[in-house]
């Protein structure tokens, strides 16, 4: 028993938590009493102390730090026997596991688990707001939904996701052995289910959950009862996850490709994920700080958003957007990746325009930075600040343009092989580019000031998120399904998945638009009877498309568990992580693959992207599984 | 919080112990970059940093020059104790010194250098840290005050629990410099750290003259 | 060819049915027009940005779709093509730039000072509004709903209380949040007579759905009465003839009304942000609900939390007034 709990697991972690929670206590008694204070153990005081100390107890005592603790006191280390790469049983999944196939996998399920949740309260919601007046939720408890909703989507779920899913295949794809800090991986992975959970304990909260929209406002935020400090907290762990899986990627990508693979032969999931960084690393840091300001300000009485002390309310919003409007680019540059791979290879064509397509990338993170303050056109800020960033948004909307187009040229003349990924790409192509243009709509300031803050902004929030991130999301982890698993995915289950989703998708959000500019306000749970109609329609819709992410789910699980052998290579594709076996070898490659051309040369007679050391030289001719369509036909002019 | 586990990461993920384990293992990734991952991460850790301290920097601009009724030090009899927090600032540079004395040392296997170049650099950190609590306890207004004293223990405040990981992390160090660790080979445990010092500095005078110069 | 002609059929549909649909509530000022101009505009330019690549989508699909037999073929290896990718950064950017510059004119156009402005100042507060008409002669007039004659301009001015919240009134097409510690604000001229909702735009707490109220653009004759009137019974309470029932429909100018959270029957509201006072009051006396109504914190009823109800009543109301409420509603609560 006193072995369980001095090895590193769950055990020694449900220790640690308690010990935290202890600590704080602790500490708190003691600088009260110092203070003579009463009462000793102020409630809410403990609560945030132990908020921050318990999540730390649980990731010692899971033993995501005992690697650094022996380093630190100058121990000898444990020496790595990489006895913890790969996973043997569903219980690795449960440990400190450095190896980055595992941290993918752990990612990847983690955030739809919080998917699942977060629709699940979305499904709430829209029962909620069926009819006008009450139906079965308090204004609270409906606030407290669609800001756990929204919270979770996007800190728990789209963001990390995307790490999740890079996690696996970027190292495979510039042909690394794993990341290049794989204990800081490891460190970015358990801090998410921490900042989930948290966010989702906030409902026992007294007074409720955090109701302050996602956005969480000063001074509604400082002023709100005690829930709110889940979020605050909460999205502390989710951003120092995210910081260091960029720093993570970023030095991965820098200092790890293999042989050959300059910047301009990597694939561009690559580089989306290397502008995603770029962004992740400049642009986090301000929420963080946000909301440890909101910290202050609620448990210390500090001053920086009370006006009557000098303070200033609207400098949250300008800290909060600062970041957080570059955090809707961190959620769509790494579907632009996927994007990428899977269009060029079900067209069987070259990415067209590659070198445009990454600088395209690096121009959205450029001016990603410049047009913050579009969230705020009817904010009371300074009227000068409005013009300038009306342009710069505007502005954006081209070197995204260039992206859209530069995909619709690579369909061109190509062969298009139909399947769910394809699919869902196509599908989001058309779904983005809506929504990019509600997106533009609100860039022009005088359209904006009718529609902000009403179900218009919901739909472009949807058709950006949903008809975008998801839909990208959707699509990889179709194509990668057969690399991550070892296994096929049923593909009649997964077109019906996409059929139903796109039609219950817009038969949801579309509508939106419409009441939006009628002028039904967002986040209420009740509204005047006009619009009625409207929502029920809406409502009953969007069960149908909760049903569809259940036929997700379902072929996700069956298809993991009993689904038929993938082979190495099942789509063709060039890029290095499908030279190996399907899942790959627990070292991903016995040697360093060597790189001796671009990522997407489909239809060059004998083109190869990368070869695998001791492997024979590629063959010349013929189509053998892996090496890819060299040689084959290619379909020319007609 | 968040910046000690991350420093803490990248500045100790690293493989310096001399022990050689690649029997079963992966093959070595290739290198790609003529900078090693360790240096890099701190680096890009620091621009991390920066942003942080950019963002309390945002707030400091709003509450100086944009909220209604902006005012700064000096005002209503408050002071800012501007010449002894320079005596702080010079005794914070003295300690980059220090610290390059100590890297410089063990890069050219000078152990006691090291040793010594790190004992001094913790110390002065530590002074450096005592004063400006102790400037805390004796400047006569408090963070609930008003907006300005918020701002002022906010970047100052930002700026302590900087030094203090930056401390941590010079201590770990010494106690591993006295155990014997680090060679001229093998010294990124002493450089990576450095980085981090150096910045922690010269952000301190970005600070010291945002705050009590101008 | 098939993709050009199926192109424009979709995009004129697509610009038929945009401009068909019927997007706005009706409109009450004349900062309205511009705005819903350059909305049509954005469908004239939007759709066919949507058409073009939904339809590119749908005959590559038509197209170039892989046939039985074409599973080990390839597409023609076309890299890029300079002048194409000219053409696809300038002509969106041209559009854009373009949308701009006519936008910041609207812009310009519905911001503008007007000759003979009349100024109100609107106070946003958790769960109310209160709108304030300055009087040449002294105190100004104050009300919990909005009236304006019409074809005067009007100059907002907009303050919180507490947290941030947003005055928008749909007709008018103009919003401005209303933020603690500064003024902000816009301009209207009101151009059609009518009664239209008042709506807060930003989150500010749990009864944020229901801070709504009215505007009621009269004629300025009836303007001018309607202020005189307000102007009025302010001295007749002085002699403590209060209306408890109007005080909990419609507050007075400090104190927010009561049935903007609260259901009353004989009042005929239905909020449901605080107890439904027929339900729980049926059998209190009048201690009780006066205690209630000044301390309300004092004790929470179930399902309900501190902090909602606001705990100024005691300042808020005169004495008569409490008097009078607490009247009413030990008549009417549960009867
Ligand atoms: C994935 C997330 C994502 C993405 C990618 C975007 C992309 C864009 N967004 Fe969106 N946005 C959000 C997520 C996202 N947004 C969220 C969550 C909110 C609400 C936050 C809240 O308040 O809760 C929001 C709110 C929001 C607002 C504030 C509204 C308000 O509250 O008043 C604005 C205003 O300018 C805006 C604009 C844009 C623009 C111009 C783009 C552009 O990047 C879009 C560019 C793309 C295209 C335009 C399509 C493709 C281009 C072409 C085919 C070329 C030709 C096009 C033209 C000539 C038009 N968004
Ligand atoms: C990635 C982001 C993302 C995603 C995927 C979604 C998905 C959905 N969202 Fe959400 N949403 C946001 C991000 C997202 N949303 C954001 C940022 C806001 C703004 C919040 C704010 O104002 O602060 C918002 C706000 C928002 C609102 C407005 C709330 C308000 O302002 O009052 C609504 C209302 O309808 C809504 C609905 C939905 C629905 C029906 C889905 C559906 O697509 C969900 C489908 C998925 C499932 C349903 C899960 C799977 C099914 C089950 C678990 C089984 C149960 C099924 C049944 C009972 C049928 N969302
Ligand atoms: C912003 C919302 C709001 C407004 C405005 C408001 N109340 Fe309330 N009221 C509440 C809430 C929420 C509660 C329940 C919590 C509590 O008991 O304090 C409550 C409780 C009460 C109760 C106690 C009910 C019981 O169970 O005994 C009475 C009586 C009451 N209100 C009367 C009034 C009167 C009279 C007014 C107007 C002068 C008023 N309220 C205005 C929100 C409001
Ligand atoms: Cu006031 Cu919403
Ligand atoms: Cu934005």
């Amino acid at each position: 028993m006193v072995a369980k709990f001095r090895g590193p697991g769950m055990y020694r972690a449900a220790l640690g938590t308690a010990l935290g929670t202890a600590l704080s206590y602790a500490i708190i008694g003691i600088f009260r009493s110092w203070y003579g204070l009463d009462p000793l153990f102020k409630g809410y005081a403990v609560l945030e102390l132990s908020l921050f100390l318990a999540p730390i107890g649980f990731l010692i005592g899971l033993g995501a730090f005992d690697y650094w603790f022996r380093w630190a006191a100058g121990r000898p280390t444990i020496p790595d026997d990489h006895s913890s790469h790969g996973a043997h049983s569903w219980r690795d999944y449960f440990k400190v596991n450095t190896d980055h196939k595992v941290i993918g996998i752990q990612y990847v399920v983690t955030s739809f688990v919080f998917f699942f949740i977060g629709g699940l309260f979305a499904m709430l919601m829209r029962a909620e707001l069926a009819q006008p007046g009450r139906q079965f939720v308090d204004p609270s408890t409906f606030n407290g939904l669609f800001s756990v909703h929204a919270s979770l989507l996007i800190f728990l779920f789209i963001i990390p996701v995307f790490a999740g899913m890079a996690n696996y295949v970027l190292p495979l794809m510039i042909g690394a052995p794993d990341m290049a800090f794989p204990r800081l991986n490891a460190l970015s992975f358990w801090m998410l289910p921490l900042a989930g959970i948290m966010m989702l304990m906030s409902f026992g909260a007294p007074g409720g959950s955090f109701a302050s929209g996602w956005t969480a406002y000063a001074p509604l935020s400082v002023t709100a009862p005690e829930g709110q400090v889940f979020f605050t907290i909460g999205v502390q762990f989710a951003g120092a996850s995210s910081i260091a899986t960029a720093l993570n990627f970023l030095v991965t990508i820098i200092t790890m490709r293999a042989p050959g693979m300059s910047f301009f032969r990597m694939p561009l999931l690559v580089w989306a994920n290397f502008s995603t960084s770029l962004l992740v690393v400049i642009a986090t840091p301000f929420i963080a700080v946000s909301q440890f300001m909101v910290l202050f300000d609620r448990a210390l009485g500090f001053n920086f958003f009370n006006p009557t002390g000098g303070g200033d309310v609207l400098m949250y919003q300008h800290i909060f957007w600062f970041y957080s409007h570059p955090a809707v680019y961190i959620m769509m540059l790494p579907g632009f990746g996927i994007i990428s791979e899977i269009l060029a290879v079900k067209s069987r064509k070259p990415i067209f325009g590659y070198r445009m397509m990454a600088f395209s990338l690096l121009a959205i993170v450029v001016l990603g930075f410049t047009v913050w303050a579009h969230h705020m056109f009817v904010s009371g800020m300074q009227d000068w600040i409005r013009v300038p960033m009306m342009i710069t948004t505007a502005i954006i909307a081209v070197p995204t343009g260039i992206k859209i187009f530069s995909w619709l040229a690579t369909l061109w003349r190509g062969v298009l092989h139909l399947d769910t990924p394809m699919l869902f790409s196509l599908g989001f192509l058309t779904m983005f580019t809506l929504g990019g243009i509600s997106g533009v709509m609100l860039a022009i300031i005088p359209v904006t000031i009718h529609v902000s803050d009403t179900y218009f902004i919901v739909a472009h929030i949807h058709y950006v998120l949903f008809g975008g991130s998801l839909l990208t999301i959707f699509a990889g982890v179709y194509y990668w399904f057969p690399k991550m698993t070892g296994r096929m995915y049923d593909e009649r289950l997964g077109k019906l998945h996409f059929w139903t989703t796109f039609i219950f998708f817009n038969a949801t959000f579309a509508p939106m638009h419409v009441i939006g500019i009628q002028g039904m306000p967002r986040r209420v749970a009740d509204y005047a009877e006009q619009w009625a109609g409207w929502n029920m329609a809406i409502s009953i819709m969007s069960f149908f498309l909760g049903l569809s992410a259940l036929l997700f789910a379902y072929n996700m699980i069956v298809s993991w568990r009993g689904g038929p052998r993938a082979d190495s290579n099942p789509w063709n594709a060039l890029t290095l992580e499908w030279l190996v076996t399907s899942p790959p070898p627990i070292f991903n490659f016995d040697a360093i693959p060597t790189v001796v051309g671009g990522p997407y040369e489909y239809g060059v007679p004998g083109a190869v992207h990368g070869v695998l050391k001791g492997a024979e030289v590629p063959q010349p001719a013929g189509a053998t599984a892996s090496g890819a369509s060299h040689g084959s036909a290619t379909k020319d002019q007609e | 919080m968040e910046a000690a586990g991350i420093s803490a990461g990248i500045a100790l993920d690293h493989h310096d112990d001399g022990h050689d384990d690649h029997h079963h293992g992966p093959p070595p990734a290739n290198r790609s970059s003529r900078v090693s991952h360790e240096v890099l991460g701190m680096l890009l850790f620091i621009i991390s940093e920066i942003m942080v301290f950019a963002a309390f920097f945002a707030a400091y601009f709003f509450i100086r020059l944009v909220a209604e009724g902006h005012r700064w030090f000096p005002f209503e009899g408050y002071e800012l104790p501007v010449a002894i927090a320079g005596v702080n600032t010079a005794i914070l540079l003295s300690s980059s010194l220090t610290m390059h004395w100590a890297q410089v040392s063990i890069k050219n296997g000078n152990r006691f250098g090291l040793k010594v170049g790190m004992v001094l650099t913790s110390l002065l950190g530590a002074t450096f840290l005592f004063i400006q609590i102790n400037e805390y306890i004796h400047i006569g207004f408090s963070p609930q005050d008003h907006a300005q004293g918020t701002i002022f223990y906010g970047l100052t405040g930002l700026h302590g629990a900087h030094v203090l990981v930056g401390l941590s992390l010079l201590i770990i160090v010494t106690v591993r410099a006295f155990r014997g660790h680090f060679s001229p080979e093998h010294h990124h445990g002493v450089e990576i750290p450095g980085i981090y010092w150096h910045f922690v500095d010269v952000m301190w005078i970005v600070v010291y003259t945002a705050i009590y110069i101008i | 060819m098939w993709m050009v002609i199926h192109g424009l059929i979709a995009s004129a549909i697509g610009i038929a049915v945009g401009l068909a649909i019927n997007w706005f509530p009706e409109s009450a000022s004349t900062q309205a027009g511009p705005i819903d101009r350059l909305y049509d505009i954005l469908i004239w330019v939007s759709v066919p940005v949507f058409v073009t690549v939904t339809i590119i989508v749908l005959f590559s699909v038509q197209n170039f779709r892989m046939r039985p037999g074409e599973e080990q073929l390839d597409g023609p290896p076309i890299h890029g093509n300079t002048r194409l990718e000219v053409i696809w950064t300038a002509i969106p950017a041209i559009i854009l730039v373009v949308l701009c510059g006519y936008a910041w004119v609207v812009l310009r156009d519905i911001e503008e000072a007007q000759a003979g402005e009349m100024r109100v100042n609107v106070v946003g507060q958790q769960f109310a509004w209160t709108f304030e008409y300055p009087q040449a002669d002294g105190e100004p007039v104050r009300s919990k709903h909005l009236y304006l004659p019409k074809d005067q301009p009007v100059r907002f001015s907009v303050r919180a209380i507490d947290v941030i919240h947003d005055f928008w009134v749909p007709a008018f097409r103009m919003k401005i949040d209303a933020v603690p510690g500064i003024e902000t604000g816009y301009r209207i001229t009101p151009n059609r007579l009518g009664t239209y909702p008042v709506v807060c735009a930003e989150l500010c707490g749990l009864g944020h759905a229901v801070m709504r109220a009215t505007t009621r653009v009269v004629e300025p004759a009836a303007f001018e009465r309607w202020i005189a009137q307000q102007k009025a019974p302010a001295q007749a309470s002085e002699d403590g003839e209060v209306d408890g029932k109007a005080l909990f429909t419609d507050g007075n100018g400090a104190a927010t009304a009561c049935g903007a959270c609260h259901t009353l029957a004989d009042a005929a509201t239905s909020s449901a942000t605080g107890p439904d006072l027929d339900e729980v009051l049926a059998d209190k006396d009048a201690a009780y609900i006066e205690r209630e109504i000044v301390d309300p914190n004092a004790e929470i009823t179930p399902g309900f939390q501190t902090g909602i109800m606001p705990p100024n009543y005691g300042d808020t109301l005169s004495s008569d007034e409490l008097e009078a409420l607490v009247t009413y509603l030990g008549e009417v609560a549960g009867k």
